[in-house]
């Protein structure tokens, strides 16, 4: 016979603003088994717990039923404090009659107190069945893996390492630096970029507890928190970087160009290059979609033989690399190689991208004057097209006039309705910095707002206004195309309540932040989440912000959602430290609210398995028949298979059968 | 041959038959029967009931869209204001309350909108169902050397959330351009392309605000083509271009001689030799040295043996 | 300029009822304006600042304000707001408000007029150039057809319309 203590809270005026809770006390006395009923102000306070621990104590009551708001943010808390008072903490059922009461029924008392009384009940029932369960521990492998090797990626694994754990840092493009090492200079100091990030990426590649792993993505991720296993996919370089210096020849020799990624389309790169001068590893990679196979050198074929010299004929490629570090007659798998690594714990911070000028028909996107900020900034920077020289796409002469435009597809409700929440300091960063190299330059920026919160910003803004930057309010209609690719921007100055109309030499798109295509992919394969505006989906959205719903599995940067480089790399340290804690502690915590299957009751049906979304099932050999065997630390206690099996063998802890036919009964009554 | 209902609106039926002519002779020999409309009344223009009450708007809209369904057929219309006003009120239509409403309305004269016709504009029509490809064939003289400038007016481009046929790029809009280079003529860009004329509303609110805008667009014509012609598609623009650039000549504002506009289908009916005296025979602008030009021995199509 | 709430609700409200729905999602971007052919050849009241003024409360006090009527229902603002106003909508709003206190010109009651009468806002006797450029002399339309015209002001009098006093 249980002995089940009832407490009824307050909340404040939450619940009993609504609901008649002393009616419902004594509606509680009424019910079976039940030995104590009680009611608070306020539960979860201090003097609240103690009411229920005392009772506990003092041999009262052994299952309790606490009548308040919701289980998702204070089960834990009334769970503890049973434990403390010495009872089973699985021994407690929570009956929701807040969320699920006073506030979907804030009109009706009457109905709102009734239904509270049936939902008491209901919890009261279940009670009664409850049984005492036990957590179970796995130890956790004490390594992590951190995908994505921008600012973000990097900082995070440079914490993790410097804490002591093993870790594995995959970056899917030749080199790591992501965006910022595409960037000139960085605000509101105007550090040179490049040479704030090298100094990291070094230290990141030559650090002992780091293995980059570059050129590489991830293929599959199966397990848990603690106990993950990865196939790490080593792209095929079709060049032997243990071998290859960096030297660069190979890419001076070969004949086949396609756009340069790295320059954002604005220059053409040789099917082998090397990403950027500063690249870390600075190893040299082959195209093969763009390779044109020269000499008829399909990989894995012996050369032919020169008829006149009698020597082999190879590649340009080849013949150029002083280290022999490319040789087409070996067969390269075209696939790569897997690596596969088992970590306890994963940071996703693959970044982002910026949208296309093309999607902006109203911005003349035909026009080779028409940029993204992006290719502006390649521009100037020393190591793009240009050399740093700023010069017009379509004729390589200095502008005279440049417009920039803000919120290209940001703000906006048939892209993206965010606000991408850089793109107003980059503006002001490139105009300063080109103001400062051509003082004469006529730079006008057309803003929605401006948008300067960080350290140092708004005086970075107003610093903008007085070198005589041109600032109007009001967002960018158009532009028509003028001879000599010169453009006519439609604007409209707000504060005078005018249009504008004039020539310009250069516009820049601020375009908007986004995920890349292969963010959906990446998130099926790690069960990663996507918010409403697209980007990965943290715990919470204030107070989770580096965690996922998938226990393990952490965010950092702007895959998260965007945000400028002081953010990304204070995320990236909290993203380390939050995955660092299962690593520290040695062993995860098995929640026992999960299915177990009663082995001779199975029959061996099978059907289970494939039910299960965990992958949690297998068919195991017991007394000569297979029968269903479910991996505790895999299932999630979602009840699937419990309900599916015909015969009844599966038992999910802790939501029963005849906990839910008490339930069931009490609400039907 | 396929039929379809020719909404002809105001301007044209009354002040500019020649243009209607111009349809009635050119579609059936590129396959389109155009079909009267009886008793098809004002769209109703933007000056009127839409400015009064967008049920009342709706309802004489539809009016005009059920005389088309109770013959089975789609729309076209050659002003644009008329094909906006009647794609909008189709729109509108798709919500099932105001299309109750809006058939209450028409209950009392024994009608009821179904939605069953499609409303196009005649350039529509002539890009996508008859094609660049059959106008061609259908030439007897080529406009080869002659250089247009085109206008094709705001209301066949935007908002394009509500036509059945749009531009890829309506800031950019192609259909017209390659009409007119269908018939041999190059049609160079000019970078106020997709500018309004000033006609329609602006235009009987405040003549000098009109004649400002309208100013700008003709002296990006001259100074970016040089044109020797402007083409358009819209009713409303041919008579903005037809009427106000002899004013600004007249004022001074411009010293350059008026432009001759056609109506696209005027310039196609010529090119295939029907009579200028039925199909391009009133406008302000003297168009009698272009017309002799365009209809002229020099310019016949030779067959190819 | 007091902030009137009461003003701000009526004038909203009034806007809304005649079919400026989306009026409240304005941020006051301005790219309407921007490509706003009526505010490129010098109306002072439209779009943005139009909406800027009724979301003031000024409904009354731009009542007699003209810029409205020079609007050419072109929808460039509805294509680049990245709010989803419709702009145009707002304005022909603003036009009926307007309308149906009788503050529009003159010159458009016989627009209105023509159209209760023949059918047709604009109309000249067509019978002349028809026969010239070979058409039959009657149109097809309204115009000459009794029918028609009875349908058209049996719809312009069961509306607010007819309610003005105007045919």
């Amino acid at each position: 016979m249980a002995k089940v203590g009832v407490y009824v809270c307050h909340c404040g005026s939450n619940i009993a603003g609504v609901i008649d809770v002393a009616a419902v006390r004594d509606f509680a006395e009424t019910l079976p088994d039940v030995v104590i009923a009680r009611k608070d102000l306020f539960m979860c306070s201090d003097s609240g717990q103690e009411m229920v621990k005392q009772d506990i104590r003092n041999g009262l009551v052994d299952r309790v039923v606490v009548a308040a708001c919701t289980p998702r943010t204070h089960e834990p808390i009334f769970r503890a404090a049973i434990e403390k008072a010495g009872l089973n903490k699985y021994l407690f059922e929570m009956a929701n009659i807040r969320d699920q009461g006073s506030w979907v029924h804030g009109h009706d008392h009457e109905g709102a107190t009734a239904k509270a009384k049936k939902i008491v009940a209901s919890a009261v029932g279940k009670a009664r069945y409850l049984e005492p369960l036990e957590d179970k521990f796995v130890e956790v492998t004490d390594a992590a893996l951190v995908i994505g090797g921008g600012i973000g990626g990097i900082s995070a694994a440079l914490e993790l390492a410097n804490m002591g754990h093993k870790t594995y840092l995959v970056e899917k493009r030749p080199s790591i630096g992501g965006v910022m090492a595409q960037l000139d200079k960085t605000f509101p100091t105007n550090d040179c970029s490049a040479c704030i990030l090298t100094p990291m990426m070094v230290e990141a590649y030559n650090h002992p507890n780091i293995e980059t792993l570059t050129y590489a993505e991830v293929d599959e991720v199966e397990g848990y928190i603690g106990n993950f296993k990865a196939k790490i996919r080593r792209k095929q370089t079709y060049v032997d970087w243990s071998k290859c210096t960096g030297c660069g020849d190979c890419a001076g020799k070969c004949p086949s160009k396609t756009a340069d990624e790295f320059n954002a389309g604005l220059s053409d790169r040789r099917a082998a290059y090397i990403m950027f001068p500063q690249a870390v590893p600075k190893k040299a990679v082959i195209d093969m979609e763009h390779c044109i196979n020269c000499a008829g050198r399909e990989i894995g074929t012996l050369p032919k033989i020169n008829e006149k010299t009698g020597r082999p004929v190879l590649a340009p490629c080849e013949r150029a690399c002083p280290a022999e570090a490319i040789n087409r007659s070996l067969a390269h798998d075209p696939a790569g190689a897997i690596q596969e690594i088992e970590v306890g714990a994963i940071v996703v911070a693959t970044g982002y991208q910026v949208m296309d000028k093309g999607w902006f028909k109203e911005m003349a996107p035909a026009s080779p004057n028409v940029i993204t900020a992006l290719q502006l900034e390649r521009i100037i920077s020393a190591t793009g097209p240009t050399e740093g020289k700023l010069l017009r796409p379509s004729d390589k002469e200095k502008p005279h006039t440049i417009t920039f435009v803000s919120c290209m597809g940001s703000r906006d409700e048939h892209f993206h309705t965010y606000c991408s929440r850089f793109c107003c300091m980059y503006m002001i960063k490139q105009a300063r910095l080109i103001k400062e190299k051509y003082p004469d330059m006529v730079i006008n920026m057309h803003f929605i707002d401006v948008r300067a919160a960080g350290k140092g910003y708004d005086e970075y803004y107003t610093g903008a206004r007085k070198m005589g930057i041109n600032f109007f309010k009001g967002k960018v209609g158009g532009l028509e195309m003028l001879p000599e690719d010169k453009l006519r921007v439609l604007a409209y100055d707000m504060e005078s309540a005018t249009g504008i109309e004039y020539q310009s030499d250069l516009v820049v798109l601020a375009t908007a932040v986004e995920l890349p295509p292969d963010a959906t992919a990446l998130a099926q394969k790690l069960g990663l989440q996507f918010c409403g505006s697209h980007f990965f989906r943290e715990l919470h959205p204030k107070l989770g912000p580096v965690e996922t719903a998938s226990e393990g599995l952490f965010l950092a940067g702007c895959c998260q959602g965007p945000k400028d480089i002081p953010d990304t790399v204070a995320q990236a340290k909290g993203a380390a430290a939050a995955a660092a804690g299962p690593l520290a502690r040695g062993r995860v915590r098995i929640d026992p609210i999960i299915s177990e299957v009663h082995t001779e009751q199975c029959s061996g049906c099978g059907i289970c398995v494939p039910l299960c979304p965990y992958h949690a099932i297998s068919m195991k050999t017991y007394a000569d028949s297979p029968r269903a065997q479910i991996e505790m630390s895999a299932c999630k206690g979602c009840g699937v298979c419990t309900s599916a099996c015909p015969s009844g063998a599966i038992v999910l802890h802790g939501y029963e059968e005849s906990q839910i036919f008490a339930q069931i009964e009490a609400l039907t009554a | 041959m396929e039929k379809i209902g020719l909404y002809l609106g105001c301007n044209i039926p009354l002040k500019a038959p020649d243009i209607e002519q111009s349809f009635r002779k050119i579609f059936p020999v590129l396959g389109i029967e155009p079909v009267d409309l009886q008793g098809a009344s004002c769209c109703p223009a933007w000056g009127t009931a839409p400015s009064f009450d967008l049920n009342t708007w709706c309802a004489i809209s539809s009016r005009n869209i059920t005389i088309a369904e109770e013959q089975e057929v789609d729309i076209m219309t050659g002003c644009n204001s008329c094909f906006g006003v009647l794609s909008e009120a189709k729109h509108f239509l798709e919500d099932q309350g105001r299309r109750k409403t809006v058939n209450a309305s028409l209950a009392a004269i024994n009608r009821e909108f179904k939605g069953t016709s499609d409303v196009y504009h005649v350039a529509h029509v002539l890009h996508r169902k008859v094609g660049t490809g059959k106008i061609r064939e259908k030439l007897k003289y080529s406009l080869d050397g002659l250089k247009i400038a085109v206008q094709t007016g705001c209301h066949a481009l935007w908002p394009t959330d509500v036509y059945k046929v749009r531009e890829d790029n309506p800031y950019y809009p192609t259909m017209l351009r390659e009409l007119c280079e269908a018939t041999g003529a190059t049609v160079p860009h000019y970078s106020r392309l997709e500018g309004c004329c000033g006609m329609g509303g602006m235009r009987s609110t405040d003549l000098e605000k009109s004649l400002g805008l309208f100013r700008e667009k003709l002296l990006s014509i001259k100074e970016e083509t040089d044109a020797d012609l402007i083409v358009t598609t819209c009713s409303s623009c041919f008579l903005q271009f037809d009427m106000s650039q002899p004013l600004l000549k007249e004022r001074g504002s411009i010293d350059f001689e008026p432009i001759p506009t056609f109506y696209y289908t005027q310039l196609l009916a010529l090119a295939m030799g029907f009579d200028p005296g039925q199909v391009a025979a009133i406008s302000q602008i003297d168009r009698s040295r272009i017309i002799q030009d365009i209809q002229s021995e020099n310019r016949l199509i030779k067959e190819v043996a | 300029m007091l902030i009137d709430q009461n003003k701000i609700n009526e004038a909203v409200t009034t806007i809304i009822g005649y079919g400026g729905e989306n009026i409240r999602q304005c941020v006051q971007c301005g790219a309407c304006s921007a490509v706003c052919p009526g505010v490129k050849a010098g109306f002072p009241l439209l779009c943005r600042n139009l909406i800027r003024h009724l979301l003031n409360g000024q409904l009354e006090e731009i009542i007699e304000d003209s810029s409205s009527w020079g609007c050419q229902a072109c929808n460039r603002c509805t294509e680049v707001c990245p709010q989803g106003v419709r702009p145009q909508e707002v304005v022909f709003a603003f036009r009926r408000y307007q309308a149906n206190q009788l503050a529009f010109s003159t010159s458009s009651i016989t627009s209105q007029m023509n159209l209760f009468e023949t059918g047709h806002a604009v109309y000249l006797d067509p019978k002349a150039a028809r026969k010239k450029v070979g058409l039959p002399q009657e149109t097809p339309t309204s115009a000459f057809d009794d029918k028609a015209r009875k349908e058209i002001q049996t719809l312009i009098n069961n509306s607010p319309m007819g309610e003005l006093g105007l045919f």
